[in-house]
This record gives C-alpha cells, structure tokens and sequence, in this order.
C-alpha cells in the first residue's frame, strides 16, 4: 500500500510554497465567517448537527421519562407535544441529513481527488442557511411556540383552527428555510461528483459512499419540492385563509399526506443512504479485501433511490383508498427489500472472505447490519396491507422506524466518526473508551427500541403523552425508559472519546487504516489544497494501486500541479477525460450577508412583519447582485 | 473529427442513448406504469366511474401494466446486447486492431469499462423493475378497481 501525499520530487519547494500562499486562509475572525474550505465548513456542519442530535437527545429523554410509568405528570400534554414534534422535526432534518451532508462536504472532495466543492461559496451559504434555519426553530422552543403537530404535521390537526398559535406557522417556514440549505448542498454535490472527479476516475471507479451522495442528492432534488408546496400551501391556508386542505371548501385533506409522503418516504432513504455508503467505506479497510460486488451495490443504491419514490401510499394504507391502487405499492415497497438486500449480502460477503481487523468502527457496521435487518424486517411485514391495517398508529411502528434510523443511520454515523476521526483532526482515539461507547449504545438502544414492538402489538398507541395503569403497557415502557437512559450514556461517551482525543490523542497517520479511497492518500488533517498534486486514478481501489502513487511522483505534469492559482481540475462527466483546470472563488462574506437576508426574510414573515420581510429579501438580492458580478479582468 | 468518433458499431451501444435507454429504461417504465395505473385508479373510482374514455377500467389500468412491462423487456434486451459486446476479450481486440496510435488510444478501454459495469447494473435493475410491473400486474387480476 502506498499513498501519495509526498510532492513528487521534481516539483521543489516552490509549488508547496505557491499552492498554501494560495490556499490556506488566515487565523482570523475575519476569516472564520468568510471561509468557503469544504473542510471546515463539512466540520462545521458535522458540530452544528451534533448539537442539535445533543437537544433532540434530551427532548426523547424528556418523553421517555414521562413514558415510564402509567399517570405520570413530569411533562403537560402542550410540552409533550411540542417535545416529541421537536425531537422527531430535529432527528430528520436538522441531524440526520446534515451530519451526514457534513461527512460528504468533508470527503467528496477528498475521494474524488479535487480541491475542494465546484461551488464554495454556495456551499458556505447551504452551511450558513442550515445553522439559521434550525437556530430558528429550536428557538421557539423555550417561548412554548415550538411545531406541536408532529414531524409529519397532519392537516386537519395543523390546520388554523385546531392549532392555533405559532407553533405551526414556525414548522412550515422552519422547513422551507431548511430546505433552501438542502437543495444548494445537493446541486453542488452532483456537480463536484460529476465535474470535477480526477482524471481517469470513470464511474465503474467511483468510490460507493461518492455513488451514495450523488444518489442521495438527486433524491433530494426529486423529493424537496413536494414537502416545500406542502409547507407553502399550508402557510397559505393558515395565514391568508386559502383552502388547499380545507375539504368544507373544496380542499383535500388527503393531500397534505400525498404530498408528505411522497417527500417522506425517499426521506427515509435520503437519510439512509449515505449511511450504506459509509458502511460500504469502512468495510474494506477493516475486512482489507476490496468491497465484493461493486456493480450490484451501485444497482442497490441507484434502485433503492427510484423505488423510493413509488412506495409513499404505504404510508397511506388506513386512509381508504382503493384496494386495487394499493397493491402497486404494495409490490414496490416488497421488492425494495431486494436491492438492500443486496447490499447487505455484498457486505457480509466482503466480510466472509476478508481478514477482518475488529475495531471500533467495524464494531459500529456490525451493529448497523443487526438493527438495520431488524427493523428492514419490520419494514417487509408494514408492506403487506393486512399486517399495517392492524398496526398502523401503534407503538410497533414507532419501535420499526427507530430500528430502521437509528440502525440505519446513527450506528454508520458513529463508525464515520470513529473510522474518519483521524482524518479530520489528525488524531487517533482512544479504543477502550470506543467499544465501551459501543456496548452501551447496542444494549441500550435494544432495550430502549424492541420492547416498543411489543406494546405496540399489545395496543399502545403512538403520540400519546400519558397512559393509565393496567392495560399491560407498563412493563413494557419502564424498560424501554430504562434502555434510553443507558443508550444516552453511550452516547456522551462518544463525546467524551471524541474531545479525549482531541486533546489527549496520539497524531494519526496519514492512513492508520488501511484504507483504499482517495482520502487516505493526503495528510491527517489534510492541508488546505488537499493534494500536492491531484492524483490520476488507474483503478477502483487508487490508494491499493502503485500507478496513483507514480502518477504524483516525479515527473507529475504541472497540468495537475496547478500550483499557479487556486485550481482544480475539470474532467467529463462518464469516463473522468481530462478537460480543463478551473478557478475556484476566493473566502467571501457574502454567503454569510445572503443566509443572513434570508433569516430577516423568515423571520418577517413568521411575525407578521411583512416589512421586514421584505428588507431581508432586498439585501438578499443586493447581496446575490454582488455574489454574481463578473470579477474584474486583472490589469 | 473521425478519430473522436468511436469507429465501430459496436461502440454505438457504449456512450450512446440506447444503452442509457438499457440502463434506465426499467425505471422508467415501472414509473409510468405506477404513476399511471394508480392515478387512474384513483380518479376514475373518485368520479365514481367504471370506464375511461369507453373502455373498461380494467382493461385501461391493464394496458398500463402491460406496456410499462413491454418497455422494461425491450430495456432487458439491449442491456443484454451492451453486456455481450463490452466483454473484455472483444473489447481488446477491438482497441488493439482500431484504435492503437489514435489520439483516443487508451480512453476506448477505459469507456468499455464503464460501459459494462452500466450494462450489468442495467440488467439486474431491468430484472428488478420488471417484476414489480409483473406484481403490480397480478393484482389487476385478483382485485376489481374501486373495491375499498
């Protein structure tokens, strides 16, 4: 194994000299708001979400609590349901998506061999828009405004007349702020992932969690706009009495669900697929065999990403549609099980037939693998219509989706951040304090999870803040609080093994792994520019491949120096041809002026202050009049 | 121009529509096909209507089945054809005979290659769309349309 970090030696000080004058930004405060580097702002991303998973983490513990026993009278049903619509408002959209955007502002870049995003300023600005947007909602939280109609706020209990107040007016506009963030990240990661690959990464060499970003990020394309009409028509209805969801005069509240679903449910795998993709990046490392059936997991991560789409009634079961419009869904949502299948049987495969290294990280796919096929399982039994008419509402489904998310993206989230710690802060972990993180996570988050099953199949139903005694639930809900308060303990471990290492770890190598992507090919942390010399790809695993490392040594081309600008390079779309370098744009604080316009405007609007709205809309445009003047020609 | 244009009918199936035509053609048939068998389900048994345009809405909701199924055999089929021509052996002697000294020496390779994997990912997927159309077709047989 070789690696290609070292400047090839014919290259001399110079260009090193030369790419950080260009590159690197200067330790000010100045500095810290203007930045557009992917890495610090993947960083960024990765802390924001961290924190917001923190207060979403309490919220659920809060509930649990409440839940423990039958009458209890720690939380009012208001704060319950202001909790629980927080808590699962917060896992989705402002944990889930961004942590694992984080990752991929991070690390496409990197795996790809570029400099940096193909839009840096825009990625700033999707960074800036998403800590806004979630500050906005969380915020309404202490002044008892929080959303209290769910994550999936169904019409009619949303509407004007049953929840009266902010708390829903915040919902909808929370998320149309958010999604501006989501939609910016993922038109530039399908940009970086198809323009700006080093030459000769064709696409039977691009790196799987790469595949499973681009995916994710057409989904969310594909996806967005429906739940953004939906939140938009029901901002409508509520504040200037439109009727969209009002069947009295001739609206459908049918509607509100048609278009959540067809949203929600590619949302499910929008969370979930990176997560696959970096389960399918760390399995290598640690099985040291190359990832068995690359072709059939790309099938599984492009077929899940359009299935996805059409399997949305089968949130709808219990609404009365039409037996024979059932069934369709019916036969997707059954058949979407084949393509994460799999995927699953190319991991236990790779396993099988690697030398597997047992560390954390490997530790963390393992669990994914036993809760994700767990709650998978589940997933098959709601896609029969029978079987979800008896459950749907229930408590089994809550204990499904937890199995599902919380397999199937926080435990690859957690082996992420163990497997890429090194990388980004150039300091290795502490073992001991990892597995016991682990141990504690898989037992609580079981103990926590399964029990909701049974209830749920003895009759609990969900979104209920309290429960009398005697109805058999209440064993089954002590337990359950119990698991949350040890899975909660794991998960400070996390933080603790994290800040340990950052202050206490020893330095990282460059690849302390093993690993076979691009990533693995720079310094731990990488320098501003990430590579020397952008590399040249011969094969699916480059870093396993001695022709990546020679194509960086000496005698590498001052076309992939570029050590004269601040430049990466462009390449074709399929087959990674060497096109042209390109300029990337300079540190501006004009992403952070936009996002702030933006915040002015939701603000205005939340309050009625229609005025102000409008104000940050002007600066907004002013600043993206400025953002987009051509720079002037150098004299 | 000549040498930029891949000098050999085979290679017509690599880059070109049809073998993208191979590779998402399923997809896009199992989406028309649910998208529309749903819909007019949903509408005509809303409107409270047992025919579309004169014709049983059985037959209707059948033909949406039908064709989509139609489309995603014809997409099984060239994914066939592009996975039998990019095998390794006819792609060599190809590029030796054809290509060698041409400014896209090496590149040709390179995009058969690629072209494979896409023709395998194809097939498997077409397999895949193909029989959630069959399932969703299966239905149309056991359940009458507007039955709640």
């Amino acid at each position: 194994m070789s690696t290609v970090a070292e400047l090839p030696a014919g290259a001399g000080p110079a260009p090193a000299e030369q790419l950080a004058a260009r590159w690197e930004e200067p330790r000010t405060v100045r500095a810290w708001f203007t930045t557009v580097d992917h890495k610090r702002i993947g960083r960024r991303y990765l802390v924001t979400a961290s924190v917001f998973f923190g207060l979403a983490g309490v919220s659920a513990i809060l509930l649990r609590t409440q839940l423990a026993g039958p009458e209890a009278g720690l939380l009012s049903p208001q704060e319950y349901n202001q909790l629980f619509s927080m808590h699962g408002t917060a896992m989705i959209f402002l944990f889930a998506t961004p942590m694992l955007f984080g990752f991929g502002n991070f690390l496409v870049p990197l795996m790809i061999g570029a400099r940096d995003m193909a839009f840096p300023r825009l990625n700033a600005f999707g960074y800036w828009v998403f800590l806004f947007a979630g500050v906005f909602m969380w915020a309404s939280l202490p002044a008892g405004a929080a959303p209290n109609g769910g994550w999936f706020a169904y019409v009619p209990l949303t509407d004007e007349v049953n929840s009266p107040g902010l708390h829903l007016d915040v919902y909808t506009l929370g998320l149309l702020f958010l999604g501006i963030s989501t939609t910016a990240g993922a038109i530039n990661f399908i940009v970086t992932a198809l323009k700006l690959r080093a030459p000769g990464m064709s696409l039977n060499r691009v790196p799987i969690f790469v595949w499973a970003i681009v995916a994710t990020s057409f989904m969310v394309l594909f996806a967005l706009p429906a739940l953004n009409l939906d939140n938009g028509l029901l901002f409508l209805d509520r504040r200037f009495g439109t009727h969209f969801f009002d069947p009295e005069a001739g609206g459908n509240v049918l509607l509100w669900q048609h278009l959540f679903w067809i949203f929600g449910h590619p949302d499910v795998y929008i969370i979930v697929m990176p997560a696959l993709g970096i389960v399918s990046a760390v399995l290598p490392a640690f099985c040291r065999r190359g990832l068995v059936a690359y072709p059939l997991v790309v099938l599984g991560v492009v077929s899940i990403s359009i299935i996805s789409f059409g399997v949305w009634a089968h949130h709808m079961f219990a609404t009365g549609l039409p037996q024979l419009s059932l069934s369709f869904f019916s036969a997707a949502s059954s058949i979407i099980t084949i393509p994460s299948g799999l995927q699953l049987f190319a991991w236990l495969t790779t396993m099988l037939l690697g030398r597997l290294v047992m560390r954390a990280p490997l530790l963390f796919v393992i669990g994914f693998i036993v809760t994700f096929v767990i709650g998978g399982f589940t997933g098959a039994m709601f896609a029969l219509t029978a079987f979800d008419q008896q459950v749907t509402d229930s408590y089994f489904v809550v204990a499904h989706f937890h199995y599902v998310l919380f397999g199937g993206a926080v435990f690859p989230i957690l082996a992420a951040v163990y497997f890429w710690l090194p990388k980004i802060t150039g300091r290795m972990f502490s073992e001991r304090l990892a597995r016991w993180a682990f141990w504690l996570i898989f037992i609580g988050m079981n103990v926590t999870f399964f029990p909701m099953h049974l209830s749920g199949l003895f009759g609990m139903p969900r979104r209920v803040y309290t429960y009398p005694e005697g109805l058999g639930w209440d064993p089954w809900n002590l337990l359950a609080t119990l698991g949350s308060y040890i899975l909660a303990v794991g998960l400070l471990l996390v933080v603790v093994g994290v800040v340990h290492a950052l202050r206490r770890g020893k330095p990282a190598a460059d690849d302390p792994w093993g690993g076979d992507t691009l990533e693995w090919a720079t310094t731990s942390p990488p320098a501003p520019y990430n590579f020397p010399v952008l590399p040249e790809v011969h094969s699916l695993h480059p870093v396993w491949d001695p022709r990546t490392a020679e194509s960086v040594a000496a005698g590498a081309p001052e076309a992939r120096t570029l050590a004269e600008g601040r430049q990466t390079i462009r390449t074709s779309e399929l087959d990674a041809r060497y096109e042209q370098p390109i300029e990337m744009p300079e540190s501006s604080l004009r992403p952070l002026v936009a996002a702030t316009g933006l915040l002015v405007v939701f603000g205005g609007l939340l309050f009625d202050w229609y005025w102000v709205a409008a104000g940050g809309g002007l600066l907004l445009a002013l600043t993206m009049v400025g953002w987009l003047w051509p720079p002037a020609e150098p004299t | 121009m000549t040498t930029d244009r891949l000098p050999d009918r085979r290679t017509g199936l690599i880059g070109g529509l049809l073998l993208w035509f191979g590779v998402l053609g399923g997809a896009l048939a199992w989406t028309v096909h649910a998208l529309a068998a749903w819909s007019i389900d949903e509408l005509a048994c809303a409107a409270g209507s047992s025919e579309v345009a004169g014709m049983p809405l059985r037959y209707v909701i059948g033909m949406t089945v039908l064709i989509p199924a139609a489309a995603a055999v014809a997409a099984l089929a060239v994914t066939c054809l592009a996975w039998r021509r990019t095998e390794p052996g006819r792609a060599g002697r190809w590029r030796t005979s054809q290509d060698a000294g041409s400014p896209r020496a090496g590149t040709v390779g390179h995009a058969l290659g690629r072209a494979r994997m896409l023709a395998l990912v194809g097939l498997a997927s077409n397999l895949l769309f193909l029989t959630i159309i069959v399932l969703g077709g299966v239905a149309t047989l056991v359940f009458p349309p507007c039955q709640r």
